[in-house]
C-alpha cells in the first residue's frame, strides 16, 4: 500500500534538520528561529499529511508500518508503527512542539543549542510513541531525557541546577527499572530476544514473574506521569524551567508516562494489570485530592500550576484502572486535553513572569488593567483547567467518572466511595485556580517598576494562546475528534480483558 | 405548527453571535471594538427580541395544545456509551423562555445608559449576552448532561459578572465564593447524575422518570441509595437558587453591577434550581422524604432569609435577601407538591423583583452623583431617605414593587403568594403559621427599605452637622485609566484602601457606621474627580432622576407586576373555569394534594385572602411605626437610634429587637461559621499537604541525595590516593583473611 517510509522519516527529521542548524551561518537568531519554526511546521505538515491520507480510522491494528533490522547479532530492529492509540499523542506533540518553538522567541543566549535540542526532544518524543520495538522504546525514552536536562540546567531559573539534577536522578532511577522490565520481557521463554511489541501482547507468563514486570514498568511510568510518591521532581522542574520547557515538560513529557501505563502495562500485561487496578485507582484518587490540596499551599505561582496537573493526572490513572471501555477512552482524552491546558497555563504564566519579574502569587495583584488579553486568556483556560463545560477538560473528567461508575470489575461501595472523593477534587480544583487568578488578576496595586514592563500580549503570543485554545473548545463541543482516533483500538486492548 | 417546534433548537444560539464577536474584537482589535460601543447593544437587544417573539409563539403553541416536544441529535457515539444533545419543549419551559427574554430585554436596554460610563461596557454586553445563551440552552435542555453543562456556564457568566468590577477586592472575593459555592452543589448535581444513571441506565427525562418509576413500583432500587441519588441532585438546585446551607454567595453577589442582580440574581439563575426541582419533580415525587426535605429547606430558608433581611444597610443587600426569601416560597411550594403555585411565584417574583433591583440601581445612580462611586455608600441606606422628591417616577416604581412583594391585592405577588400560603395550611400547620408570619415580616422588611430610601430628608446633608472627622477614601471606584493616572500619584492610597477593605470585611459594626457618616463628600470629591464629566460632585446638589433609558424598562415591569396576576384569574369558558396557567400546566401537575375539587371556593379564598393582607399590613403599620421618618435632622441616622430614645420602659423590648438585629446583622453568623470551619479547614489542609510533600516526601529524596553525597565523599577521603594508608588497609584485611580462614580449618579439622 505504502512504500513510503512515513514514520522513520517524521521521527528522523527534526534531529536531523536540527543537527544543520550548526552549519548555519551566524547571522543572529533570527535566522535560526524561523528556520526552526520551518521546520517544525514541515513537520507537522508532513505528520498530519501521512496521516490523513494513510491511516485509516476503523482499523484497530498497526499501520504506518516499517521493520528494518539494526543490529544482527540481538535481533535489534527498527520497528515503527502508528495505532489508534499513539496516532493522538503524537499529533499533540506536533502541535505543542510548535508552539513551543514560536513561544521561545525571546531566548537568545546560545540559541543554536536550544533550538537544537528542542528539534531533538521532538525526535524523541515521536519516536518513543510510534516505536513498535521494546528496546527502541526504552531508547527513546532515554533519547528524549538528555535535551530536557540541558534545556532545564543551561536555561532554568535560579535553582535550576538542583532541579535538573533532581530531574536527571528521578528519571534516570525510573528508567533503570523500564530497562530490568525490557530485558526481562524480551530474554523470557525463548532463546532468542523478543521485543516485538505484537508477539508480545499475546505471550503470557507467570503470574509472579508478570507481577514483578508490572512493578517494575509501573514505577518507570510512575516517576514520568507522575505518580504520587514519586512526583516530586515535577514541582521543582517546572518552577525551574524556561517557559517553553514547562509547555513541552507539562504538554507531552508527562503524557508519556501515561502512553506507557495503556502501551506497556495494559496491553502486555492484562493479568498483572486487572490484579493492580484498583490499587491504582486508589492511589489515583489520593493523588486527585492529594495534589490539589498541596497546589493550594503553594506561594510560587508555576508550582501551583505544576501540582494541578498533578491533580489532572490522577484522573487518566483513574481511568486507566477503571478498565472500561468507557474509563480508557477518558484517560486519552485526558491526556490530549491536559496536554494543551496544561501546555496554555504554562505558557501564560511564563510570560506574566517575564513581565512581573514576580514569582509567588502573594505579592501579584491587579495585572488585569495593564494586561487584558493576558487576563482574558488566563481567565478563560483556569476555566477549563476546572473543568468548565464546553471545554476538554469537562468531556475528559465526565468520561472518567461514567468509567468508573459503570466498571464492572467493582463493587457498589467501592465505586460510590471512589466516585464521591474524586468529585471533592471536583470543589478544590476551582478554589485553587480561581484563587490563582485573583491574586494574579484581580484588586489592584501599584508597581514600583516602570510601566514599560507591561506591554500587554502581542501578536505572538497572543496567537500561541489563541492556537492552544482553539482544540481546547473544539474538543469540548465535539468530543468525537479524539474520541475517533482511539475507539478501535481501546476496544481491542480490552478485548483482551474480557475474553482470555 | 410542527415548524416552529423544529426550529426552536435554535433558541439558545441566537443569542451567541453577539459575544463571540465582541469577545474577538475585544482581543484582536480592542480600539475598534470599542469606538463602535453602542452599535453593539442593537443587536444584542434585537436577537433577543427574535427569541422572545419565538418563545411567545412557543407558549400560545402550548396554551392551545400542551404537548411536550423533544428532539435529539447523537453528540459522542461510542460503543459504550454514547450522550445525546437535544431541546426539549413544555410548557415549563416556554414559561421560563417568555420569563428569560422579557426580562433579559429590559435588563439590556436599562444597562445600556446605566453602564454607559462604565469602562467594561461592552464587555458587560458580552457576558449578558453569553448568560442569556446559557440560560435558554438551560431550559430547553433534554436531558441531564446538557442540564449540568449549562448549569456551569451560567454559574461562570455569574462568576463573570460578579466580578466585573474586577479591581475591588471585594468583588474578587465575592465571585470566587459565589463559584465555589455553586461548585459545592454541582459536585452533587454531578453525583446525583450518576447516581441516576446508575439506577436507570439513562439522562433523558421522558425515560428516566418512566425506568424510575417502574423501578419503584417494583420495588427493585435500594431505597437508600436513591435518597441519597435524589438529596444529591437537590444540593445542586440548593446551591442555586441560594436556599439555606448555600446561601451565603448571594448577598455577596451583589458586589456585581445592578442590572446583573436584577436578571440572574433575582430573576432568572437562582430561578435555575427552582426549575431544576420542577422539572424533576416527578422523580422527586415518588420519594417522600426528599419532598420533605424539599419543602423543610424551603421553609428554613423563608424563614432564615426574612430575618436576615431586617436589618441590612446596603439596599442591594437586603433585596437579596429577600430574593432568598422568596425563592424558599417557591422551594416550600415545590416540596408540598404544589407545582402550579411554585410556578406562578416563580413567573410574579421574577417580575417584581426584577422591577425592585431596577428601581435600587436607579436610585444608586442618583445617589452615586452626590456620595461617591463606592458602593460602601451608594447604596447605603443610610445616606438616602427623602428621595421621593428628586426621583419621583422611581419611587412610583418601587412602590409597586415593594407593594406587590409584601401581597398587596391587585398586584402580582398577591396572587402567587396567596396560594401558596393557602396551600401550605393543607400541607402542615407548622410550616403554614412560620409562611404565614414570615408573610408579615416581608412587608416589614420591605417597608424598611421604602422608608428609609424614599421618606423622610436626604439624610446626606445632615451630614456635615455632625462636624466629625473622616477619611474620606472611600468614594473611589477604582476602574478605568483617567482615575488610574491619579491614583498612582496618590502615594497614601494603597494604606487607606486596605484599610477600608479590612473594615468591610469585619462585618461593620455600628461604631465605624457612626464615624462613616461624616461629611465625606468634598474630600470625596477631590479625588474621585471622575471620569463622569457630566456628572457633578459637589457637596449639597441633589440626586436627579435617571434617563428614559432606564426608566422605560422600570415602567414596562410595573405593567408586568400590575398584570401578571391576570394569568391565574379564571375566565369562563363552556362552562368550565379555567385560566391560562393552569391552562398551561395542567398536564405537568402530578400530586396536587387537593386536586380534585375543580371548583374555586370563593369563600375560602376571601378569607385566606384577606388573612394574608392583613398580616401584610401590620407589617407595613409596623414598618411605619418604626422607621416613621424623624423630622429631627440626625437622630434617625442610626436605625438603632431609634430604639434607644424609647426610654427604660421597654427593656426587654429592646433587648428583643436587639438581639433579631444582631443576628440580623451578622447575617445569622452564618458566614462567619463558614470562614472559620470551613476556610480555615481547607486552609489548614492545604498547609498540612504541602508540609508533607515538601518537607516528607520531597524529605526522602533529599535525604537519599544528602546521604548519598556524605556516603561519596566518605569513600572519597578513604581513597585520597595515600600509599600508606592503602598499605595499612591491605595489611588489615590480609591479617582479617588469616585469622578467619585459621578458624575455618581449625573448626573443620575438629
Amino acid at each position: 500500500m505504502n512504500f513510503f517510509p512515513w514514520l522513520t522519516i517524521i521521527v528522523v527529521l527534526p534531529v536531523f534538520a536540527g543537527s544543520l542548524i550548526f552549519f548555519l551561518p551566524h547571522r543572529g537568531n533570527k535566522l535560526i528561529k524561523w528556520y526552526t519554526i520551518c521546520i517544525c511546521l514541515l513537520e507537522l505538515l508532513l505528520t498530519t499529511y501521512a496521516f490523513s491520507y494513510h491511516f485509516r480510522l476503523d482499523d484497530p491494528l498497526i499501520q504506518l508500518a516499517e521493520d528494518y533490522k539494526w543490529i544482527n547479532f540481538f535481533d535489534f530492529y527498527w520497528r515503527v508503527g502508528i495505532d489508534g492509540l499513539s496516532i493522538g499523542p503524537i499529533l499533540l506533540t506536533g502541535f505543542i512542539t510548535t508552539l513551543a518553538t514560536l513561544a521561545a522567541w525571546p531566548v537568545t543566549r546560545d540559541s543554536r543549542l536550544f533550538y537544537f535540542l528542542m528539534l531533538a526532544m521532538y525526535s524523541g518524543q515521536i519516536g518513543s510513541f510510534s516505536s513498535r520495538d521494546l528496546l527502541l522504546f526504552f531508547i527513546m525514552w532515554e533519547f528524549e531525557l538528555i535535551p530536557v536536562y540541558l534545556l532545564l540546567s543551561m536555561w532554568g531559573g535560579k535553582k535550576r541546577l538542583y532541579s535538573a539534577t533532581k530531574f536527571i536522578l528521578y528519571t534516570a532511577g525510573g528508567s533503570i527499572f523500564l530497562l530490568i522490565g525490557v530485558l526481562g520481557i524480551g530474554l523470557y521463554g525463548s532463546n532468542e530476544p523478543t521485543l516485538n511489541f505484537e508477539t508480545l501482547a499475546n505471550q503470557s507468563y507467570p503470574v509472579a514473574l508478570e507481577i514483578i514486570f508490572y512493578i517494575g514498568f509501573l514505577i518507570a511510568f510512575a516517576v514520568k506521569s507522575p505518580i504520587i510518591p514519586l512526583h516530586t521532581w515535577l514541582p521543582d522542574t517546572h518552577g525551574e524551567a524556561h517557559y517553553s520547557t514547562c509547555m513541552l515538560l507539562a504538554g507531552i513529557l508527562l503524557k508519556m508516562g501515561a502512553y506507557g501505563l495503556v502501551r506497556i502495562n495494559m496491553e502486555l500485561l492484562p493479568h498483572a494489570h486487572s490484579i493492580f487496578s484498583p490499587w491504582l485507582i486508589i492511589v489515583g484518587t489520593i493523588q486527585i485530592i492529594y495534589a490539589a490540596s498541596t497546589s493550594l499551599g503553594q506561594r510560587n505561582l508555576k508550582k501551583r500550576i505544576a501540582y494541578s496537573s498533578i491533580s489532572h493526572m490522577g484522573f487518566i490513572i483513574i481511568g486507566i484502572g477503571s478498565i472500561t471501555d468507557t474509563g480508557l477512552n477518558g484517560a486519552i482524552l485526558q491526556i490530549i486535553s491536559h496536554g494543551f491546558i496544561g501546555a496554555a497555563l504554562f505558557f501564560l504564566a511564563g510570560t506574566s513572569y517575564d513581565r512581573m519579574r514576580l514569582v509567588y502569587l502573594d505579592e501579584m495583584g491587579g495585572m488585569a488593567i495593564p494586561l487584558p488579553k493576558k487576563f482574558t486568556m488566563f481567565g478563560i483556560l483556569s476555566m477549563a483547567s476546572l473543568a468548565l463545560p464546553g471545554m476538554s477538560g469537562f468531556v475528559a473528567e465526565l468520561i472518567v467518572f461514567f468509567g468508573i461508575i459503570t466498571s464492572q470489575k467493582y463493587f457498589l461501595m467501592p465505586k460510590i466511595i471512589i466516585t464521591f472523593v474524586m468529585a471533592i477534587g471536583m470543589i478544590l480544583t476551582p478554589i485553587y485556580s480561581l484563587s490563582m487568578s485573583r491574586q494574579m488578576f484581580y484588586g489592584y496595586k501599584l508597581f514600583n517598576a516602570p510601566s514599560s514592563y507591561f506591554f500587554d500580549s502581542g501578536p505572538r503570543e497572543l496567537f500561541v494562546s489563541i492556537s492552544i485554545f482553539l482544540p481546547v473548545i473544539g474538543i469540548g463541543i465535539y468530543p468525537d475528534f479524539v474520541l475517533s482516533l482511539s475507539g478501535e483500538k481501546v476496544e481491542t486492548i480490552l478485548y483482551n480483558y474480557f475474553y482470555r | 405548527m410542527e415548524h416552529i417546534y423544529q426550529y426552536s433548537w435554535i433558541i439558545p444560539f441566537v443569542p451567541l453571535p453577539v459575544p463571540i464577536l465582541i469577545g474577538m474584537g475585544l482581543l484582536f482589535f480592542p480600539t475598534a471594538t470599542k469606538n463602535l460601543r453602542r452599535m453593539w447593544t442593537f443587536p444584542n437587544i434585537l436577537l433577543l427580541s427574535i427569541v422572545m417573539i419565538f418563545s411567545v409563539d412557543l407558549a400560545i403553541q402550548q396554551i392551545n395544545r400542551s404537548s411536550i416536544y423533544q428532539y435529539v441529535w447523537s453528540w459522542t457515539i461510542n460503543n459504550d456509551f454514547s450522550f445525546e444533545f437535544g431541546y426539549f419543549i413544555d410548557s415549563l419551559t416556554s414559561i421560563m423562555l417568555i420569563l428569560i427574554t422579557t426580562v433579559g430585554i429590559l435588563v439590556l436596554i436599562y444597562s445600556d445608559n446605566y453602564m454607559s460610563h462604565d469602562q467594561g461596557y461592552l464587555r458587560f454586553f458580552a457576558y449578558m449576552s453569553l448568560f442569556n445563551t446559557s440560560m435558554l440552552g438551560l431550559v430547553t435542555s433534554s436531558n441531564l448532561i446538557q442540564i449540568y453543562i449549562f448549569w456551569e456556564l451560567v454559574g461562570m457568566c455569574s462568576y463573570l459578572l460578579i466580578g466585573f468590577w474586577f479591581t475591588r477586592p471585594v468583588a474578587a472575593n465575592a465571585c470566587q465564593k459565589a463559584f465555589v459555592t455553586n461548585r459545592i452543589g454541582d459536585f452533587g448535581l454531578l453525583l446525583g447524575i450518576i447516581g441516576f444513571y446508575w439506577i436507570t441506565g439513562s439522562f433523558e427525562f421522558q425515560d428516566l422518570f418512566e425506568i424510575f418509576n417502574n423501578l419503584i413500583y417494583n420495588n427493585e432500587v435500594n431505597f437508600l441509595f436513591v435518597t441519597l441519588c435524589a438529596s444529591l441532585l437537590f444540593a445542586g438546585a440548593v446551591a442555586k437558587s441560594a436556599q439555606f446551607p448555600f446561601h451565603v454567595w448571594l448577598p455577596d453577589a451583589m458586589e456585581g453591577p445592578t442590572p446583573i442582580s436584577a436578571l440572574i440574581h433575582a430573576a432568572t439563575m437562582v430561578a435555575a434550581g427552582i426549575f431544576l426541582v420542577a422539572r424533576l419533580l416527578p422523580l422527586f415525587i415518588v420519594i417522600p422524604y426528599i419532598m420533605n426535605l424539599i419543602s423543610l429547606l424551603g421553609i428554613i430558608t423563608v424563614l432564615l432569609g426574612a430575618t436576615l433581611a431586617l436589618a441590612q444597610k446596603d439596599i442591594k443587600r437586603g433585596l437579596a435577601y429577600s430574593t432568598m426569601s422568596q425563592l424558599g416560597y417557591m422551594m416550600l411550594a415545590l416540596g408540598m407538591g404544589s407545582y402550579r403555585a411554585a410556578l406562578f411565584h416563580l413567573i410574579t417574583h421574577a417580575y417584581s423583583k426584577a422591577l425592585l433591583f431596577l428601581g435600587s440601581g436607579s436610585i444608586i445612580h442618583s445617589m452615586e452623583a452626590i456620595v461617591g462611586y463606592s458602593p460602601d455608600k451608594s447604596q447605603n441606606m443610610v445616606f438616602m431617605g427623602g428621595l421621593r422628591k428628586y426621583v419621583p417616577i422611581t419611587k412610583i416604581a418601587f412602590l409597586v414593587g415593594t407593594l406587590s412583594l409584601c401581597g398587596i391585592p391587585p398586584l402580582a405577588c398577591f396572587w402567587s403568594k396567596d396560594e401558596i400560603l393557602s396551600d401550605s395550611w393543607l400541607y402542615s400547620p407548622i410550616f403554614a403559621i412560620i409562611a404565614w408570619s414570615t408573610a408579615g415580616l416581608t412587608a416589614f422588611y420591605m417597608f424598611r427599605i421604602y422608608l428609609l430610601t424614599f421618606e423622610g430628608h436626604l439624610n446626606i446633608h445632615f451630614q456635615n452637622y455632625s462636624g466629625k472627622k473622616n477619611s474620606s477614601f472611600y468614594s473611589i471606584k477604582l476602574w478605568g485609566k483617567e482615575e488610574q493616572k491619579t491614583i498612582n500619584r496618590n502615594f497614601r492610597l494603597v494604606p487607606l484602601l486596605t484599610m477600608n477593605n479590612n473594615e468591610r470585611a469585619s462585618l461593620f459594626c455600628k461604631k465605624s457606621y457612626r464615624i462613616r457618616i461624616g461629611g465625606n463628600v468634598k474630600r470625596g470629591a477631590l479625588i474621585t474627580i471622575t471620569n463622569f464629566g457630566t456628572k457633578k460632585a459637589f457637596s449639597f446638589s441633589y440626586p436627579h432622576e435617571s434617563d428614559n433609558t432606564m426608566l422605560f424598562p422600570m415602567l414596562v415591569l410595573v405593567l408586568f407586576t400590575l398584570f401578571v396576576g391576570a394569568l391565574s384569574i379564571p375566565f369562563n369558558q363552556e362552562g368550565i373555569r379555567l385560566d391560562i396557567l393552569s391552562k398551561l400546566l395542567t398536564p405537568s401537575i402530578n400530586l396536587l394534594h387537593q386536586n380534585s375539587n375543580d371548583f374555586e371556593d370563593w369563600y375560602q379564598f376571601l378569607t385566606n385572602a384577606t388573612f394574608s393582607v392583613s398580616i401584610a399590613f401590620f407589617g407595613i403599620f409596623t414598618a411605619f411605626l418604626l422607621y416613621k421618618p424623624f423630622y429631627s435632622s440626625l437622630q434617625n441616622l442610626n436605625l438603632l437610634n431609634s430604639f434607644e430614645k424609647r426610654g427604660p420602659k421597654r427593656i426587654l423590648l429592646d433587648k428583643i429587637i436587639y438581639l433579631i438585629y444582631d443576628w440580623s446583622y451578622n447575617r445569622g453568623y452564618i458566614d462567619t461559621f463558614y470562614s472559620i470551619s470551613l476556610t480555615k479547614g481547607i486552609r489548614g489542609l492545604a498547609e498540612l499537604t504541602h508540609f508533607f510533600d515538601r518537607r516528607v516526601i520531597d524529605g526522602i529524596t533529599n535525604g537519599v541525595g544528602i546521604t548519598s553525597f556524605f556516603v561519596g565523599e566518605g569513600i572519597k577521603y578513604v581513597g585520597g590516593s595515600r600509599i600508606s594508608f592503602y598499605l595499612l588497609l591491605y595489611l588489615f584485611y590480609v591479617l582479617i583473611f588469616l585469622i578467619i580462614s585459621s578458624l575455618l580449618l581449625f573448626f573443620f579439622n575438629f
